[in-house]
């Protein structure tokens, strides 16, 4: 519960800053977006006028065009209409001449003012292009339902004195055509106007050409004349029918609509926004030169912006997905996390734990050296280098009824599992070796016990050695384990049954060995970390190293700091893969050379004579004396030091008696020492044993015993001491 | 040292249990001093138990024979292990006294 907690907490503060990191995201997201959709919206203003005023212009040219042909075709006739008007019977050649010269012009007429001439006071011959076949007819225009001389086209050039090109109408007679005309006063020889010479222009064309603009799918055109007649536009319903006035008026938009007619119908060019039909529209403007026209190109500003929006929406698609897959993202971030953090906290748990097990497991094993300081017979040392924090190797020793039962194994395995079974083939060794002084039969016991309860199918190799240090014998038994090394007078692997590991098989017969142990004689065992340790060309220590690195009788300890050097300068930079244990076994017995001294120090007080007999009693005891010999030693020296309690030193004053042994082998020898009244007992008579009890004396019998007793006694005085010398050989 | 002493009529008899050292030989020798003093019967000293003697001991073995003979009385040594009685060749004392 307590984890859950801190999880939330976590997930909380992640979760946080997670949201932070979204909502900052997406801020700056949406600004980019809106600052490259405003861009984008001037440059696609910017390009839309553009399109706009060049589709304006290119419409203005073509028209212009026509214009040009029309005017062209009227004032180039000219000349031929002054001359004419002196003939009034060729006139109506003139019009007949105007449009059978000029395509565009489907019509023309000459009108006389009238009572210019006195023959014809109204004259207008009309010839127009029958638009099936293609000839020319001529009409006359001077009827009496067509009053020509109040029509717009003929009084409008008259009033101008110049060309003028008139409204936009439907041609009543040829079929419905939208036109319009252009007329030009005629003056005679005296400059005065007598007629009106006008073409006619189809503006079918117009409409057509006006529609197939398209500089937006929905964009349209429109051409208003100078009073703001519609005289193209996509709804041919509104041609010639509707004024820009009246269409603004109909609309919601009435204020924009008008301000943008006006500045149409007073010939300015350029864009206004104008909203129609609930959409905005940006209106693009040019006048047509004088011909008083208007032309323009409506956007709807949702198509303008229709590429940009399209493309704002996929950037807002792709946004949100970003950011969901950020959220996803952070979520999962946020959960490992966490579990990063746990995995954190139960590493530190193991390790602290593994710790612990590494230092439990190191008490357990005697790791004190020298471990027998008093035994001069012995020379032990051991070392044990974990890989890990807890390792599966294992050693131990103890010695118990002047034999010293010692041990090697390794756990196949590493970690705490191995550790444990460590401990327990540890505890079993100590417990089957607690009575029982056959190595096999401890081996055989701790194997039984082991098979019977191994779950984990862990097995131990196994080396036990018990060595008779009164006898100097070895006996051991292997199990499964790399042979020892024993050093006698040559190196060699000490000859090994291999048997099974420990824990394998319930029942195995193990086979216990035995070799003879001498003076000098040592033994060297390891576990693999040793002889398989490997260096960073994964080449290993072997066993020649190991035989090398023993050669020369050292002191056991420095012998494994030796080993230890080598190893480590072998091995270099490369990782210990292994547990490195290592036992070492140098026995020592006493030998002829070897002399042992004992000392004992006693006042001059004859209550401290029984210290003397356990002196005696221990000295009897290591060197294996009879009891007739311990005592024969004990009364030579009870008599010489009683002696010298009694005499050495005056009454009532104290004084030491020092009791020096010195052990050899085949013999004992004992100085007593006091700096006491110089006082020589070898020189004093003999008693005579031959004497009857009557004539015997009741001293001297205490130097009569100890020469008896000893084999050579001997007295010195020296720096103010009393030495008296016993040897007894034995 | 343990020292027992047993009186049947004439014979006084002395059992000594443990090591008659130079030590023990000053209690035995206080112990026994009546004995000294009036020693006209028979002495028994019965060493079953005795599995030492140093020369103080031994020196005490010799008061009383001395004692006895003057007083004509005797004293008897009983039961002494093969290391006594090694102890009293060496000093001459098995000629001194009767040994059973």
């Amino acid at each position: 519960m307590k984890f859950n907690r801190k999880d939330n907490k976590l997930l909380g503060m992640s979760a946080r800053a997670g949201l932070m990191l979204v909502i900052v995201a997406a801020i700056t997201l949406e600004a980019t977006s809106i600052i490259q959709y405003l861009y984008s919206q001037k440059e696609i203003k910017k390009e839309a006028s553009l399109r706009a005023e060049s589709e304006l212009k290119s419409a203005e040219n073509k028209i212009m065009d026509v214009v040009n042909q029309a005017e062209a075709a009227v004032r180039n006739s000219l000349w031929v209409a002054e001359w004419c008007l002196e003939n009034p019977d060729s006139l109506m050649r003139i019009p007949q001449r105007v449009v059978s010269d000029n395509p565009v012009v489907v019509g023309s007429t000459m009108a006389l003012v009238p009572g210019y001439s006195t023959n014809y006071p109204l004259c207008a011959p009309y010839a127009t292009r029958d638009m099936a076949t293609g000839n020319i007819r001529m009409l006359s225009l001077a009827t009496e339902e067509y009053d020509y001389p109040s029509s717009e086209w003929f009084t409008k050039p008259i009033e101008l004195d110049d060309g003028y090109w008139s409204e936009p109408y439907f041609d009543e007679n040829g079929g419905d055509i939208l036109m319009t005309t252009f007329s030009m006063p005629v003056k005679d020889k005296s400059g005065k106007i007598a007629a009106v010479l006008t073409a006619d222009i189809s503006l079918d064309w117009l409409t057509e050409y006006i529609g197939d603009i398209k500089v937006y799918p929905n964009a349209f055109n429109m051409v208003i004349s100078r009073t703001g007649q519609i005289m193209a536009c996509p709804v041919e319903t509104l041609v010639m029918q509707t004024t820009v006035d009246q269409f603004a008026l109909e609309s919601e938009d009435y204020e924009a609509l008008n301000r943008v007619n006006q500045a149409m119908l007073s010939g300015q060019s350029g864009e206004m926004p104008v909203r129609y039909q609930g959409q905005t529209n940006h209106v693009y403007f040019a006048p047509v030169e004088r011909t008083g026209w208007s032309l323009s190109i409506v956007l709807p500003e949702k198509e303008l912006y229709s590429g940009v929006r399209r493309i704002g929406m996929i950037v807002k698609l792709l946004q949100l997905l970003g950011l969901a897959m950020l959220i996803v993202i952070l979520r999962v971030v946020a959960k490992n996390q966490v579990k990063y953090q746990h995995m954190n906290e139960q590493k530190e748990r193991m390790e602290n734990e593994l710790h612990i097990a590494s230092e439990i497991q190191m008490a357990m094993i005697p790791k004190t050296f020298p471990p027998f300081p008093e035994r001069k017979d012995l020379d032990l040392a051991a070392s044990i280098i974990p890989a890990k924090e807890v390792g599966g190797d294992l050693y131990d020793f103890f010695i118990r009824d002047e034999k010293l039962f010692f041990c090697i194994g390794d756990v196949s395995g590493k970690g705490i599992p191995a550790s444990l079974v460590m401990a327990v083939t540890r505890s079993l060794f100590r417990a089957m070796s607690a009575h029982e002084d056959s190595p096999a039969k401890i081996v055989s016991s701790m194997n039984n016990s082991m098979s019977e309860t191994n779950e984990s199918s862990m097995f131990v190799t196994f080396f036990c050695g018990v060595l008779d240090l009164s006898a100097g014998q070895l006996r051991y038994c292997n199990a499964g384990h790399n042979p020892p090394m024993i050093l006698t007078d040559a190196i060699r692997m000490l000859p090994v049954e291999a048997n099974l590991p420990l824990g394998i098989l319930k029942g195995m017969n193990y086979i216990e060995q035995a070799t003879p142990f001498r003076y000098d004689d040592a033994l060297f065992l390891y576990t693999d970390g040793l002889s398989e340790a490997e260096n960073a060309s994964q080449e290993q220590f072997g066993e020649a190293r190991i035989e090398k690195a023993l050669h020369g009788r050292k002191h056991s300890a420095d012998h494994l700091e030796n080993i230890k050097q080598q190893v480590s300068l072998f091995v270099g930079d490369a990782p210990q893969s292994d547990d490195l244990t290592m036992l070492f076994i140098h026995y020592l017995p006493k030998e002829e050379t070897l002399q042992q001294e004992r000392h004992l120090v006693l006042h001059n007080d004859i209550q401290q004579i029984p210290q003397l007999a356990d002196f005696v009693e221990t000295i009897a005891h290591e060197k294996h004396l009879s009891q007739s010999l311990a005592m024969g030693i004990n009364l030579a020296l009870e008599e010489a030091v009683s002696n010298v309690i009694l005499y050495a030193y005056p009454k009532e004053t104290d004084g030491l008696v020092d009791v020096e042994a010195i052990l050899r082998k085949d013999s004992l020898e004992f100085i007593i020492v006091d700096s006491g009244v110089p006082f020589d007992p070898t020189v004093a008579p003999d008693v005579d044993i031959t004497l009857s009890a009557e004539e015997r004396s009741i001293g001297g019998l205490g130097i009569h015993l100890v020469r008896e007793l000893m084999d050579s006694v001997s007295y010195e005085r020296k720096d103010e001491k009393n030495y008296l010398r016993m040897v007894k050989n034995i | 040292m343990e020292i027992k002493v047993e009186k049947q009529n004439t014979v006084v008899t002395v059992f000594l249990k443990g090591r008659l050292d130079t030590l023990a030989a000053q209690e035995v020798s206080k112990q026994l001093e009546s004995l000294t003093e009036d020693a006209s019967g028979t002495i028994v000293m019965d060493c079953t138990d005795m599995s030492y003697i140093s020369s103080s001991g031994l020196r005490i073995f010799l008061t009383l024979r001395k004692a006895a003979a003057e007083k004509g009385g005797k004293v008897i040594i009983r039961s002494i292990s093969n290391d006594i009685r090694s102890v009293f060749m060496m000093t001459g004392f098995l000629n001194l006294f009767e040994i059973q």
